[in-house]
């Protein structure tokens, strides 16, 4: 570069000045507030939800994996999930593997349809076997002294944290619950363990034996199942013993349906509404409609600064760092965006312990990395495909015909 | 200080549209000294703009010779033409041309990006432009603070601030009211008289032509006329 030579080119420094691209680039946010924080927000509520989804899928993943460790079977009627299985199915099913080296527990449960009194939340309300229901679920961890007080009290009931948050239960309290199916039996019992991280939130487990003889008191008859889980060695036993139950049963008055656990909760949930399904398709909207937003806007910021890109090629800017310089500011914005949705959600996840927002009806999402490294990600790639057209634009400017539209 | 001779051969600009070509310059040749000051006057669609991109290397000529000084732009690729003009030309706009988030400082700094100089010395440079062009107090404002004869001299600072050999103003009073015209032409007479600059410039108005050493009249894309003024020749020491 020629250096001019002239005395006062050697005046003193007055101020500091010192512009640089990325000083630039920052300013250029500030150009239109608004609509930068427009953008922004509008990057934040969907990043914000995206992560709120993705924790929710973390979770019921994770919950999923944690199922399959438990190597349970579900057995049920064929017919219906409804339909009673009579008691000999469990007997039938244990002598399958008399020396318990496949098969480690049967435990049969009878729906009840139990509601808290005076309100509208019906719980997940099973009747298990006494015997069998701490081995089949050994991963609830009762302690010697709650499994001791599960065997010695009829009314024992073991509950999800959710409905007990709900409604104030604690271990040791007397709770009623009536059922919603005939009889419409009301039945008082004693919580003795509150299940952490229950999922679902609203489960409620008590003892068979309690239910069959109040039914059998009240004139109805108490025989009879509507699940039975068996808890196995393997997952090779589980899968043996799937097709070994079914061929037992096959066209018995009672026929079974044996399926893993995972896949008897999907089935279940799917009945009400595919969760995960529906989160991963509200975070691909998400992603569409941000992408769109921040198109959008970078379209309408680089045809409102033609003229002045045009300027920078013209100054010597050589045209891949003004096509750096309109990515550059698509991905800052995403990134801005996306980091004012997630780090709120996020560090709300992360610091709102799990206890204040369960419900018995809602499992909530938990603080997941892998969520927020998703969300950012997402982030980067909306923001660079947002900033690549008009980016793209800017590189294939004609600096002449830019500058004889503004003149 | 620097300075460079301009010399057109016989150059050809035709553009496209659609299945029309459109000549806009017809086989000029002029030829301009180093260190002069030279005004073009000429109708809307006479090629004066077109001449001014060619001369600056933000186009090239369909056909002919382009030389400023030592480079043939004719002959040089886009990448070339983009890393010369950083170094040897400054260029002027009728509309300024500021980035309205940046101060008039930060704004006359930006050529110099390009550039591997230390702070220090970007700072020294800046200081100076706005020193030539007597904006020092006005150095912190941003466009929007200033009255468009200041941004016209914030725009010629950094015209001026990489010591280019070549001015290319596209008529840069053409947005001014007469007494700020006057003011911007009397700056650009200062560059070229105190610095010997070589200065082009692109304009309608016959007051600012009068600032030129020559004034050269184009009509449909060839020189019609190539008038010497003799009282600013005689006036200016090249």
């Amino acid at each position: 570069m020629p250096t001019l030579q002239r005395d006062w080119w050697a005046l003193p420094t007055l101020q500091s000045t010192n512009v640089t691209l990325t000083y630039v680039l920052m300013r250029n946010l500030t150009r239109n507030p608004l609509r930068t924080g427009l953008t922004a927000v509008a990057f934040a509520l969907p990043m914000g939800i995206f992560v709120l989804a993705l924790s929710l899928v973390v979770v019921l993943t994770e919950a999923a994996a944690k199922n399959e460790k438990q190597l349970r079977l579900a057995v049920r009627n064929k017919m219906a999930l409804t339909g009673y299985l009579p008691d000999g199915v469990r007997r039938k099913i244990e002598e399958l593997d008399p020396q318990r080296q496949r098969l480690r527990a049967v435990c049969a449960m009878r729906w009840f349809g139990g509601r808290v009194p005076d309100t509208q939340d019906t719980l997940t309300s099973l009747a298990c076997d006494v015997d069998t229901f701490p081995v089949v679920y050994s991963d609830f961890e009762l302690s010697p002294e709650e499994g001791a007080r599960w065997q010695s009290e009829r009314r024992a009931a073991v509950v999800g944290d959710g409905v007990a948050r709900t409604h104030g239960w604690h271990v040791g309290q007397r709770v009623e619950l009536k059922s919603t199916i005939p009889p419409y039996l009301r039945l008082e019992f004693m919580i003795v363990k509150i299940i952490a991280n229950s999922s679902p939130p609203n489960m409620f487990y008590f003892r068979r034996d309690y239910l069959r003889d109040s039914l059998e008191a009240d004139g109805a008859t108490g025989a009879g199942c509507n699940l039975i889980w068996v808890k196995c060695t393997s997952a090779a036993n589980l899968r043996a013993l799937q097709q070994e139950i079914d061929a037992l049963f096959a066209n018995s008055p009672s026929e079974t349906k044996s399926e893993d656990e995972n896949a008897f909760i999907s089935g279940f949930v799917q009945a009400i509404g595919d969760i995960p399904g529906l989160a991963r398709s509200m975070a691909l909207v998400v992603v569409f409609i941000i992408a769109l937003v921040a198109g959008n806007s970078m379209m309408m910021s680089f045809r409102e600064r033609t003229s002045e890109l045009a300027v920078f090629k013209a100054l010597g800017f050589p045209p891949r760092r003004v096509f750096g310089l309109v990515l550059a500011e698509s991905l800052l914005l995403a990134l801005l965006g996306s980091l004012l949705g997630i780090v709120p959600t996020a560090t709300g996840l992360a610091l709102i312990p799990r206890q204040m927002l369960i419900s018995a009806s809602f499992s909530p999402p938990r603080f997941s990395a892998l969520a927020v490294v998703g969300a950012l990600t997402i982030g980067i790639v909306v923001g660079l495909l947002a900033g690549v057209w008009p980016a793209y634009q800017a590189l294939r400017l004609r600096t002449t015909d830019a500058l004889r539209r503004v003149a | 200080m620097s300075a460079a001779d301009i010399e057109l051969v016989e150059v050809h600009k035709h553009y496209r549209k659609g299945r029309i070509d459109i000549p806009a310059l017809d086989g000029l040749s002029l030829t301009i000294n180093a260190g002069a000051l030279v005004a073009i006057m000429g109708p809307s669609g006479s090629g004066k703009s077109t001449l001014l991109h060619l001369v600056g290397g933000l186009d090239s000529p369909t056909s002919g010779a382009v030389r400023v000084g030592e480079a043939q732009l004719a002959r040089m690729s886009e990448r070339e033409l983009t890393a010369w003009r950083s170094r040897h030309v400054g260029f002027i706009f009728q509309m300024y041309h500021l980035v309205p988030v940046l101060t008039a400082a930060q704004n006359i700094e930006l050529p110099l990006l390009l550039f591997h100089m230390p702070a220090s010395e970007r700072r020294r440079r800046v200081d100076t432009a706005l020193e030539v062009v007597g904006l020092t107090d006005r150095r912190d404002h941003r466009p929007s603070q200033l009255s468009g004869g200041q941004e016209q001299r914030v725009a010629i600072a950094r015209a001026i601030v990489t010591d280019p050999d070549v001015l290319l103003a596209d008529e840069p009073t053409g947005d001014l009211d007469a007494k700020t015209s006057e003011e911007i032409l009397n700056l650009l007479s200062l560059l070229h008289a105190d610095f010997g600059k070589t200065i082009v410039m692109v304009t309608h108005d016959p007051r600012a032509a009068a600032y030129g050493q020559r004034v050269l009249h184009l009509d449909k894309g060839v020189l019609d006329r190539d008038e010497v003024n003799p009282r600013v020749a005689q006036a200016v020491r090249v």
